[in-house]
């Protein structure tokens, strides 16, 4: 029932006025990529490639939301707060365990094809999920 | 080591597989167990079972020129090809090849914006071009137009329009199909053609008139196999001064007559532009003994659902809607549509979100309807939503057609909850989208997972959904490739003339039946021993 029962939870539960809202600074911080920033073609050198390949290919699931981010909130579900929810905020994940996911999907999130992310990205993106901190 | 479609042998499958490595680098031809594994279908209804569907290969070229050489060798070698765009149709088959050993030609490289018109409103895409890109480049060159996105933002504006999906702006944009203007095509031949006014190299006029001259034949490329699409120019929506997104509840369950024949008045006048979204409060209630009663029993009275929607203190069913334009015109849309829906006793009416545009980023983050203001999102996924719940894996979605009447929308929720209760299976909710102003889409998504008990159960309960509703005039508009065939008998007047007429084309258009045999149930001669 997934989709659309969540369409439909949207659509009902929307009732108060966004104007006020919307004047505000957001409440969460926003997604370097999601819909606005440049692609990985064109964020130059100053930016790891790796966290230009997140913010193209995972971060309108992944980013730190909690808002614009269903697999966040998905984790968070699954770990309640045991582990960060945020893959970017993760320091236990391996650059193996990265790639399986990438190229395997887990439940709804399908895999990618090397169309898509090329290995030589989620080589990037491995690195970046683990560089150190 | 590849496993050669079925009809070719292994040593002319190595060779054709050495030429379109020639085509497109070895970088781009995918053939071994691992890669081509990537091309599955992640929701498939048939997930590790024998007749899941594989391709053999892949293929991903980055132009036109390769595209007519990979058809050059499919023919040479009688080699099936599927072409996928971005590859993310979900729910409806993904990347995976309807016919098994097929080649996938994946376009995602092909991912160029060639034109975008500010003073005509139009672009021209490539197959790769996701509805993110395209709102992502118009953003950041600050192009005051809207693209109308489908509800996963990384599908594609090609890909979307040709299986006839839909979003939620105007009429002239959420209906993606209808809201292309021109397409160039590599035909089974290797022939290249543009339609419409593309047809004249000198016209100026190929992204903003249809028809161009003689017989309009780009419909045929919809839900189809007679070609391999490489261009499609969309009409894009000017942005507007201002928006108004609003909501009515009614509280009875036949007040869905009066309010669907307004809403569908409304939209036809267009006083209301937008997709409207009708839904059931009521039902959004989950388990609740009484309302999984009333859905299992096929046809309870009209007293017994209102009792139990004055009980739970809930308006039986609730509407989405939203107004663009200059402010004064929207108030005067909202006031007029008030006026006309007044006479349904205890409506009630909202304004949910108003805006001014330009948003700002941060403006466009925080709207948390996005797609009825045409911004990408991948909102609709998440595997979970509530602590404990088992991860969903998949679904398939269900696509009946209706008359926009509130009488057709109970008739079907009664069906359909009976349908699920028969099975020992929890009722689905049920809605319906207007993409379209003269009909209503009443999908809902059936679970499929990764076992194959599970999944034999959601197929029979999908068979059953698709006759059963078909039985009753209520066709799908869309299906999943593992049930075009099922989907195309639904379509059987005259002992199915129709489909002898798809298949009478694809004889004539691609006589070695290469491209997509077997989508939406449309084979080439040579393989018609393979339908389902």
């Amino acid at each position: 029932m997934k989709g659309y029962a969540e369409l439909s939870l949207v659509c009902v539960a929307v009732t108060a006025p966004l104007g006020p809202v919307l004047a505000q600074e957001a409440p969460f911080p926003i997604a370097a990529w999601s819909r606005t920033a440049a692609g990985v073609e064109d964020r130059g050198a100053a930016v790891e490639r790796g966290a230009a390949v997140f913010n193209n290919w995972c971060s309108a699931c992944h980013s730190r939301g909690p808002a614009n981010a269903p697999g966040t909130t998905s984790l968070q579900f699954k770990y309640q707060g045991t582990i960060p929810a945020a893959l970017e905020d993760r320091q236990d994940l391996t650059a193996d365990l990265v790639k399986f996911f990438v190229r395997n999907g887990v439940a709804t999130m399908p895999q990618f094809r090397k169309a898509e992310v090329a290995d030589a990205d989620v080589d990037a993106l491995a690195a970046y999920l683990t560089r150190p901190r | 080591m590849p496993k050669p479609p079925p009809g070719v042998t292994d040593s002319d499958f190595q060779a054709a597989l050495r030429e379109l490595e020639n085509v497109v680098g070895r970088d781009w031809l995918f053939s071994s167990d691992e890669d081509v594994l990537l091309y599955r279908d992640g929701y498939s209804p048939l997930w590790g079972e024998a007749e899941e569907r594989h391709a053999s290969a892949a293929v991903a070229p980055s132009s036109v020129e390769q595209i007519q050489a990979i058809v050059k060798v499919a023919n040479q070698y009688g080699l099936p090809l599927y072409p996928i765009s971005t590859g993310r149709n979900l729910t409806y088959g993904g990347s995976a090849p309807t016919y098994s050993g097929s080649v996938v030609v994946d376009l995602k490289r092909m991912n160029r914006i060639l034109e975008v018109s500010e003073r005509d409103k139009t672009c021209l895409v490539e197959p790769g071009v996701s509805y993110f890109d395209l709102y992502r480049h118009l953003r950041t060159n600050k192009i005051k137009l809207w693209i109308d996105t489908a509800d996963p933002g990384w599908g594609g504006l090609m890909g979307n329009a040709l299986d006839r999906g839909g979003g939620y702006t105007g009429i002239d944009f959420r209906d993606h199909f209808d809201a292309h203007c021109g397409m160039e095509v590599v035909l089974p031949s290797g022939e290249l053609i543009r339609t419409g006014m593309g047809a004249n190299p000198q016209a100026k006029t190929w992204q903003l008139f249809k028809y161009g001259l003689g017989p309009w034949v780009d419909g045929i490329f919809s839900q189809s196999n007679f070609g391999i699409v490489t261009k499609m120019g969309f009409w894009l929506m000017e942005e507007p001064e201002a928006a108004l997104q609003v909501n009515v509840t009614v509280p009875k369950r036949r007040d869905v007559v009066p309010l669907l024949d307004t809403l569908h008045s409304l939209m036809c006048a267009h006083t209301i532009p937008s997709q409207t979204t009708v839904a059931s409060p009521l039902m959004s209630g989950g388990t609740h003994p009484e309302l999984l009663r009333l859905r299992a029993s096929g046809g309870a009275s009209d007293e017994e659902w209102n009792r139990h929607a004055a009980a739970q203190g809930r308006p039986f069913w609730s509407a989405t809607w939203i107004y663009y334009g200059a402010r004064k015109v929207i108030a005067a849309q909202w006031e007029h549509t008030k006026d006309r829906l007044a006479g349904i006793a205890g409506i009630e009416f909202r304004e949910t979100a108003s805006y001014t545009f330009p948003l700002t980023d941060q403006q466009a983050e925080a709207v948390p309807d996005k797609a009825r203001l045409g911004i990408p999102s991948l909102n609709l996924f998440g595997s979970r939503n509530a602590v404990g719940a088992p991860p969903s894996e998949g679904h398939i979605d269900f696509s009946p057609m209706i008359a926009p009447h509130g009488e057709e929308l109970i008739a079907l929720s009664d069906l359909t909850g009976k349908i699920y209760a028969d099975m020992g299976l929890t009722p689905p909710f049920v809605g319906g989208l207007m993409f379209h102003p003269r009909t209503m889409i009443c999908f809902h998504a059936v679970p499929t997972y990764r076992n194959a008990q599970d999944n034999q159960r959601t197929r029979r309960l999908f068979e059953s959904l698709v006759r059963s509703c078909a039985d009753r005039g209520w066709p799908i508009y869309r299906i999943h490739a593992h049930f075009q065939a099922l989907g195309m008998q639904m379509f059987g007047f005259n002992d199915g003339a129709l489909h002898r007429l798809h298949e009478t084309l694809k004889d004539a258009i691609d006589p070695n039946g290469i491209v997509s045999p077997g989508r939406y149930d449309i084979w080439p001669q040579r393989l018609r021993g393979s339908r389902a």
